[in-house]
């Protein structure tokens, strides 16, 4: 266990809350998507990250628990005109067909 | 319609029948453990795309924004699902919270409290809601509306007006008919409960049939031309369901009534044009829509064309009349969770929001779907109905566009012994009670 000499202060780092004092809870950081930070052990392609931005669009709704593809076509049947280039490298078939959030929620 | 001058046989009319429960049939759905995010964002796609174009004509000088992008103090309108935050509503954290007792806590009917507020959401964030001129108790989760009002200093929604989608666009009803045609709605038979008298249901088929009363009253029965049966149909007892094993008695009683329902049923069939619905305790899935039920479980009618096991709720087209119905679980949810003078104003209130069931998901069970809400009101029926109600009610509601609806609250027959009739020229509708009581 780390020794605690002083105060507690500065084992757990605090942030002071700077935000105004508002209600709202936004539920996603404005439209461009949150910045995907890269591991070694999870490397992806240009391609990934092309699905992954497509997946973070908010205006496609929601991700989680349908495979890419199906999302694609549910975006396309509501009338959202979501990219063509998406639906062709989901058919080419080498890409990974479900959300970035399979298997990890 | 012939009369035969030597036997006076009289035939019964006949209407065309088109049935639109397609988009209840869950049949081609495939579940793949997605949760209940997905019919909101279809419900608040498709609502949304409708009330934008209502909002230019409602307010064309204010400013549509998305909840993330409201100003304090600027005047604006805003798109989203309703959220009411209800003290007293049952959370299953509270089965961890309490202590365990032997005797559950007594639930109230219904779940409103002074304190219950609304929150308006959409994908960027949600508000909360204040102001004088939106009620929470006439309001419940999952209804997509428009409001036009302002952000305040304490962060709150203060709202000046709400937009609803109102009564969908009508078909015309088709005024050339001019004879009598009659439909008959009746719900709640429970055959094999114990409160149920199998004799008031016979004098109901042996009406429609024809087998009772006089030359005249079996001219009107022949004018008879459907029925509709509005759920709850079979009533098993519960001590049966409760998942032990049984043993080979209590299976036969399982089966019971619905071998009786068969048979009662066969004999309507046999005659006319029949829809049966599943309800809350009929052997049907759970979740809304319920799907419809098994014709192996009427062996003897479903050998018959006229016999017709429809969805939950069931919307149909009568000689070019549409309806649609459902067997109570909409409204009785919204009895729950909001306030109205009478069923009828909760009927009303579904119509104005063209959306069956706007607790579905949240507190009433329902398919996951994934692309879209079949309980949206695309077009607005000439008759709705709603089954296994405590009484008979019924009205016109009248639309800004012309349409005009009847409501009919269905009582459970078992309690009431009253049917409902419906005329198809004008859609006048008055009760058919059956009683068994004998003054000595």
């Amino acid at each position: 266990m780390a020794s605690v000499s002083g105060s507690m202060k500065g084992f757990y780092r605090q942030k002071k809350n700077t935000t105004k004092s508002s209600k709202k809870a936004p539920a996603n950081a404005k439209s461009d998507a949150p910045q995907l930070v890269s591991h070694a052990d999870d490397d992806y392609s240009a391609s990934e990250a092309m699905l992954r931005q497509f997946d973070m669009n908010m205006a496609y709704g929601p991700c989680a628990g349908m495979t890419r593809a199906a999302r694609w076509e549910r975006a396309q049947k509501l009338g959202l005109n979501p990219p063509q280039a998406i639906q062709t490298l989901l058919n080419s078939g080498k890409v990974q067909s479900e959300s970035l959030w399979d298997g990890r929620i | 319609m012939g009369m035969d001058s030597e036997n006076n046989n009289l035939s019964r009319l006949q209407c065309s029948y088109a049935s639109l429960d397609e988009a209840f049939e869950i049949g081609k759905e495939t579940y793949r453990g997605q949760q209940y995010s997905h019919i909101y964002f279809a419900r608040l796609h498709l609502m949304r795309t409708l009330l934008y174009s209502l909002v230019s004509q409602w307010k064309p000088q204010t400013p549509v924004c998305t909840v993330l992008g409201l100003e304090e103090g600027k005047e604006c309108v805003i798109v989203g699902t309703l959220y009411k935050h209800m003290k007293l509503k049952p959370c299953i954290l509270d089965e961890y919270s309490k202590e365990r007792s032997a005797v559950p806590l007594v639930k109230p009917h219904n779940f409103m409290h002074d304190d219950d507020y609304l929150v308006l959401e959409d994908e960027s964030g949600r508000v909360k809601l204040g102001g004088d001129l939106i009620s929470p108790s006439v309001f419940v989760t999952g209804i997509v509306v428009a409001l036009h009002g302002k952000e305040t200093g304490a962060g709150d929604f203060s709202v000046l007006e709400v937009l609803e989608a109102g009564l969908p666009p009508q078909i015309e009803f088709p005024l050339k008919s001019r004879e009598d045609k009659y439909i008959v709605l009746v719900s709640g038979l429970n055959v094999g409960s114990n409160n149920s008298n199998p004799l008031q249901f016979q004098l109901l088929i042996d009406h429609i049939t024809g087998h009772l009363g006089d030359e005249k009253e079996q001219s009107i029965a022949s004018q008879i031309v459907h029925v509709v049966i509005a759920g709850n149909s079979i009533d098993i007892p519960r001590g049966l369901t409760n998942g032990q094993n049984l043993a080979s008695k209590d299976l036969s009683r399982i089966a019971e009534p619905i071998k009786e329902l068969d048979i009662l049923l066969n004999q309507i069939a046999a005659g006319l044009p029949l829809d049966i619905m599943p309800g809350p305790n009929d052997p049907a899935n759970f979740s809304l829509p319920q799907q419809p039920l098994h014709r192996c479980l009427f062996p003897g009618s479903s050998a018959y064309n006229t016999f017709r096991s429809c969805t939950n709720p069931h919307s149909f087209e009568l000689d070019n009349i549409r309806f649609l119905g459902t067997s109570g679980q909409n409204v009785d949810d919204l009895e729950k969770y909001s306030d109205a003078k009478d069923k009828l104003e909760f009927m009303e209130r579904t119509l104005r929001w063209r959306h069956i069931a706007p607790t579905a998901p949240n507190t009433l069970g329902c398919y996951p779907y994934t692309d879209k809400d079949p309980f949206f009101i695309e077009s607005c029926p000439h008759v709705y109905f709603v089954g296994n109600q405590d009484k008979y009610e019924s009205r016109v509601i009248k639309g800004s566009e012309g349409q005009f609806v009847r409501l009919i609250s269905v009582p459970r027959f078992s309690e009431s012994g009253v049917a409902v009739v419906v005329n198809l020229r004008d859609l006048e509708c008055h009760p058919l009670s059956f009683g068994t009581q004998f003054s000595s």
